[in-house]
């Protein structure tokens, strides 16, 4: 209750009053002691954000919303109504253009992932199929596909006989980042599905790794992937980087389940939320930068 | 009065004052027959960014010192013989079934008779599902119940409802019919 009232209190008053002191005792204005007083990155992005998204001029906070062409612009206007000078700022310009295409950009990722999402895998779609047998491909050099509807598809740990019906609420997203796993990745992916095949200590590879999809994009969907992608990104980030982002997911999921050597299979949700958690934990710290590195154990 | 209650709530408001503290329903069925998304659907939660289930999901409502716990446990044949594991002290089995997935209605018959058939189910009722009633070539539960001989059940209650476990009609009426089955139960 007395913590509502603080922060009521503090971001309508208290804040301005805040600002528009140090502004008369040191001649500079929030972002630019954000962009000059921080490193690159999440440290200075985030703030960077929170003090655009608070402010109370129309020109600052429409500028999270600008597209990428016109940014240039909208840093200019931005100079402008905060009577930045260039010439005394030479940095500002280009610091705060990172910035902002880091922030509009993690909004763009947004809804360019969730367009994938809402794709329906199609059997009638050539390009769809292509992708599943690729898949197949990279995870199963040594075995030929004997037809489309096999119980093969078991081998990479899909449930029935087409692979199909998996996808369901991740869509072509869950196949585009198998795929992208196998192909960019592929020892480890190999290595990967031979954990996952072990008789004891075994999972469904293809089945996991569409509910590791979900736990991606419910990721991005909160807000919380966005001190990886400001640390890693340098502007704005693409698909390749969240399908990068999955590719983490899923190589740290197995090493967690592997040295956590589960009973059986239900256990799944039980330890998929514990990794969660652990995630969440990385997201937090402003420093984190959730890279697959196989030459770390 | 206020709005009546839907999906689990429902059930839980029916239940109170009867005897028992906890009750036990567990959803089975085939993979992809949309266990998960009923019980998205019953505890009024998003069915729209679902995943196939590995191992199982367990939703619980408590209300009225009374505890309602739903087990969905997964689909896939490697996983099936996990599903006798669930079934001690089961009040009640919700079996799910795709009424487009012709292809696969003698499998899913198989699997309903051999858990009829477990003994921690004897005198259990069943309400089968006949879910995906949204798609156009979903089979009337008519033609379901027959085909899975459901006449020939004499030991227990049972209950075939239509369904669309993705636009939610259908689900409440046989919600419904579990308060009403599971309170005759346990008088």
């Amino acid at each position: 209750m007395f913590g509502c009232i603080w922060q009521y209190v503090y971001t309508t008053f208290l804040r301005y009053w805040l600002k528009w002191l140090i502004r008369q005792a040191t001649g500079t204005c929030e972002l630019q002691r954000i962009c000059s007083g921080y490193k690159p990155g999440a440290s200075m992005t985030t703030r960077a954000e929170y003090s655009l998204k608070s402010s109370k001029s129309q020109v600052l906070r429409g500028s999270l919303d600008t597209n990428t062409e016109n940014l240039e612009q909208c840093v200019d206007q931005i100079m402008r109504a905060k009577s930045i000078q260039p010439q005394k700022n030479p940095q500002f310009k280009g610091t705060l253009h990172t910035c902002l295409l880091q922030i509009t950009g993690y909004s763009s990722l947004y809804t360019s992932v969730e367009d994938l999402r809402k794709v329906v895998f199609s059997s009638e779609n050539p390009d769809h199929e292509a992708m599943l047998l690729k898949l197949w491909d990279h995870l199963m050099p040594g075995a030929k596909l004997e037809s489309r509807i096999t119980k093969q598809w078991g081998d990479i740990g899909f449930q029935g006989d087409d692979p199909k019906t998996d996808f369901r609420g991740m869509g072509l997203l869950g196949l585009i980042n198998l795929v992208f796993f196998s192909e960019n990745y592929t020892a480890e992916a190999r290595q990967v599905l031979s954990h996952a095949n072990h008789p004891e200590f075994g999972y469904s590879y293809a089945i996991v790794g569409i509910n590791l999809t979900e736990m991606a994009y419910s990721l991005l969907r909160s807000g919380a992937l966005k001190p990886h992608f400001y640390n890693t990104v340098q502007g704005r980030p693409e698909l390749k980087h969240f399908h990068q982002l999955y590719c983490y997911l899923v190589y740290e999921f197995d090493k967690f389940w592997v040295s956590e050597k589960p009973e059986s299979i239900m256990q799944f949700n039980q330890y998929r939320e514990q990794f969660h958690e652990v995630v969440k934990t990385l997201l937090r710290s402003p420093d984190v930068s959730l890279k697959l590195d196989s030459n770390s154990n | 009065m206020g709005e009546a209650q839907k999906g689990l709530l429902s059930v839980i408001e029916k239940l109170k004052g009867s005897t028992e503290q906890e009750v036990r329903i567990v959803l089975l069925g085939l993979d992809n027959a949309g266990k998960t998304t009923l019980l998205k659907s019953l505890a009024s939660e998003d069915v729209n960014t679902i995943t196939p289930t590995q191992g199982f999901n367990i939703k619980s409502v408590a209300s009225h010192g009374m505890k309602l716990n739903v087990w969905d446990i997964g689909g896939q044949r490697k996983i099936r013989p996990f599903w006798k594991k669930y079934l001690e002290n089961t009040d009640l089995l919700i079996y799910v079934i795709d009424s487009a997935d012709k292809k696969r209605f003698e499998e899913t018959g198989l699997e309903l008779s051999e858990l009829i058939d477990e003994e921690n189910l004897k005198g259990v009722p069943v309400l089968i599902f006949a879910n995906k009633q949204d798609l156009v070539t979903a089979s009337p539960a008519s033609e379901i119940a027959e085909g899975l001989n459901l006449h020939t059940y004499r030991d227990r209650q049972w209950q075939i409802q239509a369904c669309s476990a993705m636009s939610g009609e259908g689900v409440q009426d046989g919600m419904n019919w579990i308060c009403n089955n599971i309170v005759n139960k346990k008088k």
